[in-house]
């Protein structure tokens, strides 16, 4: 098999013009880093007030065990299930294939919501068990509950990349381990595991950055973490919120650089596509197989779901003629349709602008490769407000930017420096992918390098890149805080939908909303995402 | 080894691949020619057209702003947030905001920017619309809705016998674990500065630390607090009046019933909702001519249909069942406190240990 491994980086010298495009792009995306830094100079803050107080590092440690803690357990949850729907023959593959990256698309406050209606004290669980005698629930409040919600709805992070990476690796070294009598478990832990190792860390980093920015969760479940604070404290007390979103950047980037050079030492295979993919047969361990993904599907979608479901139809079926408690699903057409829309462009150019850096990063020794790497990387772990507010900020600075002020290219570059890091992993490894001698090869036979990307290098990509793709879809069509204050007035989506029925008490047409935008990402993640995935 | 690379896979996706590209960048450049033209027509600083940046929802203000289109040819674009995110994206914007009116859910966002100079001094005929108390005293900004702070309790669990007099009562130890508070919300905040300015600052400091010593659980918001306490999960909570109202419409067999405090207490305050012309705003007048629409008659009596909130305008009905805004000491109360004070307020909250 040793054939089959590329090297990593090596030390030639990377081409001037992928050079100009990482630079820009990373200069691009420091814009809110930038903002960040340059609000604390000027509102003077004052360091020593905020950051060495305990008022800072209660909830900075609390984001940081909730980030480990839920990166750790939608690893285990996101590999597992990854493995089992694509290696195998766990009953109702193709079902579960399609249901697991959809938990992304709730948003955390809904999601949150839907599990304390479900699980607290009087809540729907209670009322359906109290007949048969239980009634003392567990409490989802705090930490626990955020955990939960923040797992179940993120594992998809970690899914969708090693889902990919399973579908497109050669199933030989598994055979044969196999063939040598190994048990299934060994296989997995010794093969499966190595083999797959940067795409869990690269899911399980995204997990980790999109927790420690979540405010939904951790505001419905009552537990401060860094990002809470800031949202609270930035109207009134600006300095100190600015102040935590500097700490909560830092420590973001250090992070990610931490991982990047830990990163260099694991494993790379190359990928190697294959028509027939092995299916272990799971014999007497398919039916807990199926029960533990029926448990985790179960609770991240199909129970949200029918909750949503329960509540729409009760809205649906005695129409409240109260304004503003309508039900009406002519009204989310729109949204839906914007939704689709900004979604689409959105993973579209996420992936277009990070695969110069990611080919900078995976191919060459760069300075500027793993310096604008890391800032898309960061941008992820600052709160949506504060990367809207960095671009209302740069923006109005120039009258010719101005004039794109509140329009929705403008939305669309929020939402790419917002979630572009979720593209870049994902990039680095599909480029990883590409065998490097095959490039050669083609242009001994005399390819251009325009010819080379578009039929053979950007083929082979296609898999990894589409997952990237994927989840950044995925969270911009749920994304709100920078929707609201970016998008151009009228501009509606089903996520400013979903949360402007909440504030007025529409649980009916809240839940249809969160029901239309499961539905909605479902046949998109089809559509463009798993049906092109080879073997998925 | 290149014999492992199945070439017929690489044909096969490559079609698929181009066609998705070329459809995306298809999608690209309509939007951007779109939003290109769109900006053209919205150029020129005539004021047939206005933008609003609304803190109160949509559902609510939109047939309110279409109703203003019609009544004056002036057009309305609208933007909508939550009030404390509106003020922030204004505060950023600074002189080159958009916006030319903001419409805000609490006093305290509209104080914020009033005290940064944000906003400009309305004609005193329109702050004049309201009782004094409910307008700015620097003519800054105008109430336009009120909203009671009550206690929701749960009429299976609490016996109406036990409810507190006071909302001081709260403290006793016999409401130990009952009492749902939203530390921080903005009507809670509101509150406890309108107690600072009602009682002072140690008294308000001893009645957090009483209701934090009391282990009041915390929810997120009203809205919360409501279902919680509709659930059963807790005995009662401290809401502003109209979101029991709003869970009864939606769902009458909900047990929640609203206490209100008597009318001189400090428990019921009147906390408004406002509206204000920003200073950076080149359409001031027609931004004056929407608040005073908001203040007319049938305007007022669409948000009290709408939201079971008090009007503000004398002489429009208040809405059924509730007691009568005369009599409540809201017009006593300070509002440029309640907007200024508001971070010495959040700084009190956050020291007593009520939030958990």
């Amino acid at each position: 098999m040793a054939g089959g491994s590329t090297p990593g980086p090596v030390a030639l010298k990377p081409p001037i013009p992928l050079l100009l495009l990482a630079l820009v792009t990373g200069l691009i995306f420091l814009g809110p880093f930038a903002y960040v830094v340059w609000r604390n100079i000027d509102l003077g803050t004052d360091f020593s007030e905020v950051i060495w107080t305990r008022e800072t590092w209660e909830p900075l440690r609390r984001s940081l065990w909730l980030g480990s803690t839920v990166a750790v357990s939608s690893a285990i949850i996101g590999t597992g299930l990854a493995w089992l729907t694509i290696r195998t023959d766990i009953p109702g593959r193709r079902v579960w294939r399609i249901l697991a990256p959809l938990p992304l698309v709730i948003p955390s406050f809904v999601g949150a919501s839907a599990l304390i209606a479900a699980f607290a004290t009087g809540g729907l669980v209670e009322e359906i068990l109290s007949p048969i005698g239980i009634t003392d629930l567990p409490d989802m409040k705090g930490f626990r509950g955020a955990w939960l919600v923040l797992t179940l709805f993120t594992f998809p992070y970690v899914y969708l990349p090693v889902a990919a990476r399973f579908a497109s690796l050669s199933p030989s070294l598994e055979e044969s381990a196999r063939l040598l009598g190994r048990s299934p478990w060994t296989v997995f832990r010794t093969v499966v595991v190595p083999q797959s190792a940067s795409s869990i860390w690269a899911g399980s980093m995204l997990v980790f950055l999109y927790t420690i920015s979540d405010w939904g969760a951790v505001e419905r479940m009552g537990y401060s973490t860094l990002t809470r604070d800031i949202y609270s404290d930035s109207l009134f007390n600006p300095a100190r919120a600015m102040g935590m979103s500097l700490v909560l950047g830092v420590v973001a980037l250090t992070v990610v650089v931490a991982e990047r050079s830990l990163g260099r030492r694991r494993l790379e295979v190359s990928v190697v596509r294959s028509r027939d993919p092995l299916v272990v047969p799971l014999g007497r361990w398919k039916w807990p197989a199926v029960l533990g993904a029926s448990a985790v599907l179960g609770n991240a979608l199909v129970g949200p779901a029918a909750v949503f479901g329960f509540w729409s139809w009760r809205g649906l079926s005695a129409s409240n003629p109260t304004p503003g408690l309508q039900t009406d699903l002519g009204d989310l057409v729109t949204p839906a349709l914007n939704t689709a829309e900004t979604g689409l462009i959105t993973a579209a150019l996420a992936i277009a602008v990070v695969l110069p850096v990611a080919w900078l990063t995976a191919r060459y020794r760069s300075r500027v490769g793993d310096a604008a790497n890391s800032m898309i990387v960061a941008g992820f772990a600052l709160p949506g407000v504060v990367i809207a507010l960095s671009l209302v900020f740069w923006v109005l600075q120039s009258p010719i930017l101005g004039s794109w002020y509140q329009t929705l290219p403008l939305l669309i570059l929020a939402y790419v420096l917002h979630f572009g890091s979720q593209a870049t992993r994902a990039a680095h490894v599909a480029v990883g992918a590409v065998p490097r001698r095959l490039g050669d090869a083609a242009a001994t036979l005399g390819a251009g390098r325009i010819r080379r990307f578009f039929t053979i290098e950007l083929p082979l990509m296609a898999p990894g890149l589409l997952a990237g793709a994927g989840l950044v879809m995925l969270s911009t069509m749920k994304e709100l805080p920078a929707t609201r204050l970016l998008s151009p007035p009228g501009f509606e989506t089903l996520s400013t939908e979903i949360w402007s029925a909440g504030e007025r008490l529409a649980l009916a047409q809240e839940s249809l909303g969160a029901l239309v935008l499961i539905a909605l990402s479902g046949m998109l993640t089809w559509a463009v995402v798993l049906r092109r995935i080879d073997n998925y | 080894m290149l014999g492992m690379l199945n070439i017929n896979s690489v044909v096969d996706i490559l079609p698929a691949m181009t066609k998705l590209l070329r459809t995306l960048s298809a999608v690209l450049a309509l939007t951007l020619v779109a939003s290109a033209c769109g900006d053209d027509s919205d150029a020129g600083d005539d004021a047939s057209s206005i933008t609003v940046y609304s803190g109160r929802d949509q559902e609510l203000i939109e047939p309110l702003l279409d109703a203003f289109t019609e009544a004056t040819g002036i057009d309305v674009e609208a933007k909508y947030d939550k009030s404390a995110n509106l003020a922030l994206l204004i505060q950023t914007e600074g002189d080159n905001s958009p916006a030319d009116v903001f419409i805000s859910q609490s006093p305290g966002a509209l104080g914020l920017l009033a005290g940064e100079d944000r906003l400009a001094t309305l004609d005193s005929a329109i702050t004049g619309l309201v009782d004094s108390g409910f307008a700015a005293s620097d003519n800054t900004w105008v109430g336009i809705t009120g909203r009671l702070r009550v206690l929701v309790y749960n009429s299976e669990l609490v016996d109406p016998a036990d409810l507190p007099i006071s909302v001081l009562d709260l403290v006793d130890p016999k409401y130990d674990g009952q009492v749902a508070v939203a530390p921080g919300n903005g009507s809670f905040q509101d509150f406890v500065t309108a107690m600072r300015n009602e009682l002072g600052e140690d008294a308000t400091r001893e009645w957090l630390e009483g209701m934090a010593a009391n282990n009041s659980p915390n929810q997120p918001k009203n809205s919360a607090i409501v279902e919680a306490v509709g659930r059963g999960e807790h005995a009662m909570g401290l809401v502003n009046h109209y979101y029991n109202l709003r869970a009864l419409e939606a769902d009458p067999s909900v047990v929640s019933v609203n206490h209100f405090f008597p009318t001189n207490d400090v428990g019921s305050l009147v906390i408004v909702t406002g509206g204000a012309v920003l200073e950076s705003s080149d359409a001031q007048d027609a931004g004056a001519q929407l608040l005073e629409f908001l203040l007319s008659e049938s305007a007022q009596s669409d948000f009290v249909t709408g939201t079971q909130e008090y009007p503000l305008l004398p002489g429009v009905a208040a809405p059924e069942g509730l007691p009568s805004l005369e009599g409540y000491t809201a017009d006593t109360i300070n509002y440029e406190l309640l907007g200024d004070g508001l971070r010495g307020t959040i700084e009190l909250i956050q020291e007593s240990g009520i939030e958990q």
